[in-house]
């Protein structure tokens, strides 16, 4: 199941007017105030020369303020050492600092860590790809139908007599099903059904199956087809 | 998919969900379709669907139901034929080949983080074949509420074989490979036998799954049969 690269907790660090960063928490101890022998130097005079520290015991970190004259504060609550938890937002002065225990990096591409026993699957990103915009069209030329024109907007189209045919033969001795136009990508392919004797493109016999290409005659159980792709859809192979 | 077992649990689940769904369909015919129906394909295409959706369903379900199924999953690739049209559904990298004239063809599309690279044009395909994130399926059954299931119909016909597999045998096997043992005999049982032996000399560490299917001319049986489906990696 996914999984994310493990990231240390860092801060997040937003200092009035000056944008923000980040701090990765590697360090045992982060120290920060206004002189310039602090991990973290803000150049502010409501800050204290040495103000607060962010102290790692184990695995658990704990803010620590260090008497600064205007306090430090965790959620809007003056603190004097407490433990951080994930996204607490931290207040000194004007600036604040948002800890961020399990951070992800956003800007990575969305992909798991990776056992390469094991398959892993990568969620919340839909990645169909787009389908085939080709249509075709089938005209009826001579023979017994119960239309003179058929879209082909189904992967496996049916020319026969039965229920579910995409072109309806209504002829006496019309077969159940005579032969089918199947959409690949973007072909499309002729083959007959079990039993049919003759299944003609252009005049010749089909043998086992035939890529159909625009303007295409078609005779198949006593009827003549014509195969057209519609003009103005994109016909580029895969 | 899923830690443990979890995955054996998940694949199970949905090859009965699978069956359970079409068995139903069978007794009631008017039984609703789970899921959008679609029109480009055909009523037993939909139905296959519906009951890849009640696998999904019921595979998410229990990966709730206790902390060592968390996030199990599976992939599935299944098949239902109907008179002459053969009917796909698949989701994740589990595949179906068909062998017809000495040729062997995908008609499936691999849900995979590198099948997407091959199809943008950014990997070839022996670059997939080593890559690291070979493993990345984009979709897979039970690891969300909803799954997008993909259906292809294709005509099939007497003499056409089907091979229906997991990852297991195509990691580590060649289509060219596979259409070989697939010509050097009769015998189903045995060349699904070599097949495995041959993704497991491959250092396929995957559990494999293989289904051959042999059609038949005579295979104009009655309506809506259903020769032969289900499978799940």
């Amino acid at each position: 199941m996914p999984e994310t690269l493990p990231h240390s907790p860092n801060l997040l660090v937003k200092l009035q007017g000056k944008g923000s960063r980040n701090i990765d928490l590697a360090l045992e101890t982060l120290t920060i105030g206004r002189k310039a022998d602090n991990t973290l130097v803000i150049e502010d005079p409501a800050v204290s020369g040495h103000h607060a520290q962010i102290v790692k015991v184990q695995a658990v970190f704990f803010l620590e303020d260090l008497k600064s004259t205007n306090g430090t504060a965790i959620n809007g609550r003056p603190i004097t050492r407490q433990q951080l938890r994930d996204a607490d937002v931290i207040t000194i002065g004007q600036h604040r600092l948002i800890f961020q225990e399990n951070a992800t990096d956003s800007t990575a591409a969305p992909v798991p860590f990776v056992d390469l026993d094991r398959t892993t699957v990568l969620r919340g990103v839909d990645r169909t790809p787009d389908r085939p915009t080709l249509t075709a069209k089938i005209l009826i030329v001579a023979g017994k139908t119960d239309r003179l024109e058929y879209t082909l907007t189904k992967q496996v189209n049916l020319i026969g007599s039965q229920d579910g045919a995409t072109i309806r033969l209504t002829g006496w001795f019309a077969p159940k099903s005579a032969a089918a136009i199947a959409r690949r990508g973007h072909s499309y392919t002729l083959s007959p059904s079990h039993g049919v004797k003759s299944l003609r493109v252009n005049g010749t016999e089909v043998v086992g199956q035939q890529d159909l290409k625009d303007g295409d005659q078609i005779e198949v159980a006593g009827v003549k087809l014509t195969f057209c792709v519609l003009s103005g859809t994109k016909n580029t192979p895969r | 998919m899923g830690g443990g077992n979890a995955g054996e649990i998940a694949s199970a689940l949905a090859v009965e969900s699978v069956r359970a769904h079409l068995a139903e369909a069978t007794r009631h015919v008017d039984l609703p379709l789970i899921g959008p129906c679609d029109a480009t394909v055909s009523a037993p295409a939909n139905r296959l669907a519906s009951a890849i959706r009640a696998a999904n369903d019921a595979v998410h379900r229990e990966s709730w139901s206790r902390p060592e199924y968390a996030g199990m999953g599976t992939t599935v690739v299944a098949a239902l034929l109907f008179e002459e049209i053969l009917v796909i559904a698949h989701v994740g990298d589990s595949r179906l080949y068909l062998i017809r004239d000495g040729t062997i063809q995908a008609l499936t599309t691999d849900h995979s983080w590198v099948a997407e690279q091959i199809f943008k044009g950014i990997m070839t395909e022996t670059e997939a074949e080593q890559s690291p994130r070979r493993n990345i399926v984009t979709r897979a059954i039970g690891v969300e509420s909803n799954v997008d299931v993909e259906l292809t119909e294709v005509p099939v016909k007497g003499g056409d074989m089907l091979l229906l597999c997991s990852d297991g045998l195509t990691r580590g096997v060649r289509a060219s490979d596979i259409l070989h043992i697939l010509s050097g005999s009769d015998d189903l049982p045995i060349m699904s036998d070599r097949l495995i032996t041959m993704a497991n000399e491959a250092g396929g560490d995957d559990n494999t799954t293989v289904v051959i299917v042999a059609l038949r001319d005579d295979l104009q049986a009655g309506l809506w049969e259903r020769l032969k489906k289900r499978f799940v990696a």
